[in-house]
């Protein structure tokens, strides 16, 4: 379904001399400054199939989406979509194509969403049927008639959220681009979104590719997951292979009413003591290994618990510290 | 013929967001319109006290501007957003419209369409009168209407293809502003008038590098003052041709090179 070659993206910009006419002086300016966004990224989805692409900011997430959807062509390297390249063959795979780009939207800003249903219409050259009843399909699924006569700039984000996905999906694509799709979102909103993925992808069989902060949205919604970071595929797989490799350690920070013995034993037990300050101790645990409570029944025989805090795995943070 | 649909598909749909802001669309165009009024009134002021600029009479020189004015409108009104191009790049924004399955060139062409109504019309007028004095002096016939109108629309054609030419320089400096306001504005301010009105070099530029004598001044030689022959004009509309076809060409070659904006 898609198929990617070793491709690389490397952006050369101009050095812009300063002062006047600095655009005209440009023109004629050889300084170039070369920054290698996605270094030889390899990789094949089938049908069907729902990936999460992660990694922290600025390392090739977006600009690998934009080398899929024809937005960029790749350095070196080769795209294929459904055995054709996006960038030498743009118009005909974008239109098997939905893309979803949450920071902006795809829809006729001015105008009331149900408008930008028939533009999108006529540029795929759907038959009015065919509209007619993908809208009501996609209707069911996201409630699209209450803010369809509103202008799209009304919209709050969660409504032009699900405006812009059945835009995305009018044209019955196969296969779906979701860069970022439930940033800003509140918990019902991103809720919503992903009951309507996962029917999408169970039930209608679109093979999507989703990029995005919240690993919950992984989690939930992704059989496989691919990392990068600094511009290279730095893990391909599942998700429970990929909390095994690299621990995913629940941080737990306890506070005590009285000073703490010299020594401290875990006896043996599957946490760790990452830090040691005054009252407070900071530990790490795995909470697949080991539950929190027993954690601190635990550390209980040391001495007075007077305060817990636990923290979450920052999900990305660590992806960025092992790779 | 389906692209034409798409076109005035998207053209219709432009306007139509347009109009939710009625107010500020009454006002820029009658602003504009106002501001063009200004400055043809300070050089026909200019005129009425010299008679004639090098041979060349009031009613001549109105011609030029006002053919050179309703070209630069229909350029201006069909294909709106690449003389705004920048701000696609700056911001990515081309993005969404390389995402849908219609050439780039027809979606940003539509978006922002404005309806330049205040040239319009003064370019209208204006013409109007430059045909009604230089029939009464017997100086052009009937025939110079339906010239003329090919004139204007080689003209329209020929600012395009500068203004694609132009803007598809952004692919490679992002920041076009500078460039534009030598090859579009600067060069039609200065093709308003009588290319004898500026040194040879000057006036080479404007027959070469940045052709835009061939909108106005080249086709006027004939059709007003009957000098070399009807060939001129056949000369006008191969030069827009051309220039359509090379800047199709390189806007083709920019548009590889887009490297749009981080995420």
């Amino acid at each position: 379904m898609i198929e990617v070659k070793h491709i690389s993206k490397r952006f050369r910009t101009p050095l812009v001399p300063e002062g006047r006419f600095a655009g005209v002086r440009a023109l004629f300016s050889r300084k170039y400054k070369e920054k290698v966004a996605v270094d030889d990224i390899s990789f094949c989805i089938g049908q069907g199939e729902f990936v999460g692409y992660i990694g922290p900011n600025g390392a090739g997430k977006s600009t690998t989406i934009k080398m899929l959807t024809g937005i960029l062509h790749p350095s070196t390297g080769e795209v294929a979509i459904g055995g054709r390249s996006p960038h030498r063959d743009r118009r005909h795979v974008v239109r098997g194509l939905g893309v979803v780009f949450g920071q902006r939207t795809q829809l006729w800003w001015d105008l009331p969403t149900r408008d930008s249903y028939d533009i999108l219409a006529a540029m795929y050259k759907l038959r009015e049927r065919d509209k007619a009843r993908k809208l009501a399909e996609m209707n069911d699924l996201l409630g699209l008639g209450e803010f369809m006569d509103t202008p799209v700039r009304k919209l709050s984000l969660g409504q032009r959220m699900r405006a812009d996905l059945a835009a995305a999906l009018l044209h019955d694509p196969a296969i779906l681009f979701l860069d970022e799709p439930t940033i800003g979102l509140d918990v019902i909103a991103k809720k919503n979104i992903r009951g309507f993925l996962k029917t999408i992808n169970r039930e209608l069989g679109k093979t999507i590719l989703l990029t995005t902060h919240d690993m919950d949205d992984i989690e939930e919604l992704c059989q496989r997951v691919m990392v990068i970071n600094h511009g290279r595929l730095a893990y391909d797989g599942s998700i429970p292979d990929l909390r095994s490799r690299i621990g995913l350690p629940t941080v737990i920070r306890v506070s005590f009413r009285e000073p703490l013995p010299e020594r401290l034993e875990t006896d043996g037990a599957p946490f760790s003591i990452a830090g040691r300050n005054g009252l407070e101790l900071t530990l790490q645990c795995n909470r697949q290994d080991i539950p929190a409570m027993d954690v601190l029944r635990h550390v209980s025989q040391w001495g007075e618990i007077a305060d817990v805090h636990m923290e979450e795995p920052a999900f990305e943070e660590i992806i960025h510290k092992v790779y | 013929m389906t692209m034409l649909r798409l076109y005035l598909l998207l053209f219709r749909a432009s306007v139509r967001s347009r109009m939710q802001y009625k107010l500020n669309f009454l006002l820029s165009s009658g602003l504009a319109a106002f501001i063009n009024l200004m400055e043809f009134l300070l050089i026909a002021i200019i005129l009425q006290r010299f008679g004639d600029i090098k041979g060349w009479s009031l009613y001549e020189i109105g011609y030029l501007y006002s053919v050179l004015l309703l070209s630069r409108a229909i350029y201006r009104i069909l294909a709106s957003d690449v003389h705004h191009i920048e701000k696609y790049l700056v911001g990515g924004e081309l993005d969404q419209l390389l995402t849908r399955p219609i050439p780039v060139l027809l979606a940003l062409m539509t978006q922002n369409v404005t309806i330049l109504l205040g040239e319009v019309i003064q370019g209208t007028v204006l013409l109007v009168l430059c045909f009604q004095g230089l029939l009464a002096a017997g100086q052009i016939g009937w025939l110079a209407i339906p010239q003329t109108a090919l004139v204007i629309l080689a003209g329209s054609v020929i600012l395009f293809a500068i203004g694609l030419l132009s803007a598809t320089a952004g692919f490679w400096l992002t920041r076009v502003r500078d460039l534009q306001n030598i090859t579009e504005d600067a060069a039609r301010n200065a093709a308003q008038y009588p290319l004898v009105l500026y040194p040879g070099w000057l006036r080479m530029i404007l027959l070469t590098l940045v052709p835009v004598g061939f909108a106005n001044y080249v086709p006027a030689l004939y059709i007003l003052r009957g000098e070399y022959g009807p060939w001129l004009l056949l000369v006008s509309t191969a030069a827009a041709v051309l220039l359509l076809w090379v800047s199709f060409r390189f806007w083709r070659l920019g548009l590889s090179r887009y490297q749009s904006a981080g995420s």
